[in-house]
């Protein structure tokens, strides 16, 4: 296969190596995604496992994931760690009551994504993909910060436009490029079973920053959202805070989005931090506790399509869904003993 | 905010500071100078341009004309009107009142240790608020929540408080303890108080000094309260309540 930076008409993933008969029968046990990306590099080790579990088709059990746990374990770690730090990370996004900011980000990466494979088939120039997604996520950040005096639409319709700009020009371009329309579809709706290991990677590494980052910005985050006026008049840099927090949106945004999706990416940022902000009355354990959250969703979704037969990225998503009821159900039954 | 040399107690002062919004004045040119221990009540009607004149002092706006002149490394804190602060945090009392120790980049610095700690734990005493310490801030009552931003004030080792419609939400018997705390905490800090406020017969007992603001009638009277209250743009203004202000 070719480098991920450089797909080719053929395809930059092999999904027959894991849907054709003829090759390896489709993964009995595997969530019921279509597109596999980065299968061509499955680890030798996990080859094997593959053709002897996906050599029957009853339902899926715990024993024939752990058997296969070298081949899951990449996308699992993904999930996790990008629901952990997404989830973090969403707190400070849904405090600012900018929760939809977040999906058109995401969705513009999702954009990017797909315009370098476009560049890659048209021009034979391909921009990594990732580099774009942040660089489209990175714009789009800026065109909602941006507040022209003249503008007299309220930021959620610029969310709004860019959110189905995005979105519409993804499928359009993953409609000029028919063999990465798959993979086009994978990045938009979360389906991608197996995460390539640069990807993995990159989350890793990208998320690892930010955390950080989060940690050395967090007493200023909290000031500049809490009380903008009372932080500048304290001589806070509060626009630089602003800008600060968005950049690492974009960025774990970009990178999240182009290995498990936008709709997951989206769920993550949003769902376990409106549990955590609900479940809790002080913000650092907030913090922690979206992130916990984002973490058990990335990981417990995952399984969850695995025994169930489910897309991955909607899979993640229910599962953080339900962890938000769970918490406004605690909350109540806290409230009432 | 322009500075420009002034030495202490002056803390601030304005040169003809013309105030607006967009590049529009609002108001005539204003000259008055900020000393610290001062008590200055800053009264107008709705829309008078009360907000506008402070965000214009406090440098979160930009003046239309004239000079605002700061003392250097003068600390201010300022306690804004309810809707400035968000009730959607999950902060407890004590989290608000470390807001206070802020300066520049100090939040990037560590937890901020024992000392950082103590202040906040003084601050809260000097208000008496110190059982309010573990208390989510967001469910707290407004007298409540005005007691640990009172702390918060204090915690910040404030040279200038600015407090915009403090007792907006209160009853008579809160407003007037939360005019006593105000006057407490300046004279054992040296605080200068500016208070926007519409509760004008409390105004006049506390404050030494006033401002009238109205920019319907394109007007600007300083003095002390009773200069002000006694001022024909002020009866104007206020009609017959001017009279029982001024028999209070």
């Amino acid at each position: 296969m070719p480098d991920a930076a450089a797909p080719t008409p053929s395809g930059d993933f092999d999904f027959d190596s894991l849907l054709a008969p003829s090759a390896s029968p489709p993964p009995g046990p595997a969530p019921s995604a279509g597109v596999v990306p980065g299968a061509a590099r499955l680890p030798a080790a996990a080859q094997p496992a593959l053709s002897t579990q996906v050599a029957h088709e009853e339902k899926p059990t715990w024993h024939d994931f752990a058997s296969s746990w070298d081949l899951y374990r990449d996308p699992v770690i993904c999930g996790v760690v990008a629901g952990a730090v997404l989830g973090m990370l969403g707190v400070f996004v849904v405090l600012r009551r900018a929760v939809f900011v977040t999906a058109a980000v995401s969705q513009s990466a999702a954009l990017g994504v797909a315009l370098a494979f476009l560049l890659g088939i048209y021009l034979g120039v391909t921009p990594p993909p990732v580099l774009c997604a942040f660089a489209l996520a990175l714009a789009a950040t800026a065109v909602l910060a941006w507040r022209s005096p003249s503008t007299r639409l309220p930021r959620e319709a610029v969310v709004g436009l860019l959110y189905v700009g995005a979105s519409a020009l993804a499928v359009l371009v993953g409609d000029r490029i028919a063999q990465e329309a798959e993979d086009i579809t994978a990045i938009l709706f979360g389906t991608a079973v197996l995460v390539r290991p640069e990807d993995l990677l990159a989350v890793l590494g990208v998320s690892g920053l930010v955390a950080v980052a989060l940690g050395l910005l967090y007493r200023g985050l909290v000031f500049a959202g809490f009380d903008p006026d009372g932080a500048r008049i304290q001589k806070l840099p509060v626009a630089r805070i602003e800008l600060a927090l968005w950049t690492l949106v974009a960025l774990e945004v970009s990178v999240t989005t182009r290995a498990i999706g936008a709709l997951p990416v989206f769920a993550f940022s949003v769902l376990p931090a409106m549990a955590a902000i609900r479940a809790s009355n002080r913000l650092s354990h907030a913090v922690l506790l979206a992130g916990l959250a984002g973490a058990l969703s990335g990981g417990l979704g995952y399984i969850a399509a695995f025994l169930l037969r489910f897309p991955v990225g909607a899979s993640e998503a229910c599962v953080a869904a339900a962890l938000f009821s769970l918490a406004v159900l605690a909350a109540r039954l806290r409230r009432v003993a | 905010m322009k500075l420009l040399e002034l030495s202490r107690p002056e803390l601030f002062a304005c040169r003809g500071l013309r105030v607006g919004i967009s590049g529009r004045a609002i108001l005539p040119p204003i000259d008055l100078t900020i000393e610290a221990g001062q008590f200055w009540a800053v009264v107008g009607r709705n829309g008078a341009g009360k907000t506008t004149w402070l965000r214009t002092l406090l440098g979160l706006l930009p003046p239309v004309g004239g000079l605002v002149h700061a003392v250097s490394d003068v600390r201010v804190s300022y306690l804004p009107q309810r809707s400035g602060l968000d009730d959607l945090y999950p902060l407890l009392a004590r989290e608000v009142v470390a807001m206070g120790a802020e300066r520049g980049w100090s939040f990037l610095g560590g937890l901020g240790g024992r000392d950082k700690k103590a202040r906040v734990e003084r601050a809260l005493a000097e208000v008496d608020a110190s059982q309010l310490a573990e208390q989510p801030f967001r469910r707290l009552s407004e007298g409540q929540k005005q007691r640990v931003l009172f702390a918060r004030l204090i915690a910040g080792d404030a040279e200038v408080a600015i407090l915009d419609e403090p007792t907006s939400a209160m009853d008579k018997v809160a407003e007037r303890e939360a005019f006593e705390l105000i006057r407490k905490l300046q004279a054992n800090h040296g605080l200068a108080v500016l208070v926007v406020s519409h509760y004008l017969s409390i105004v006049r007992e506390f404050a030494d000094h006033a401002i009238l603001l109205d920019a319907d009638a394109d007007q600007v009277v300083v003095g002390t309260p009773e200069q002000v209250f006694v001022h024909p743009a002020f009866r104007k203004r206020y009609g017959d309540f001017a009279a029982e202000v001024q028999h209070a």
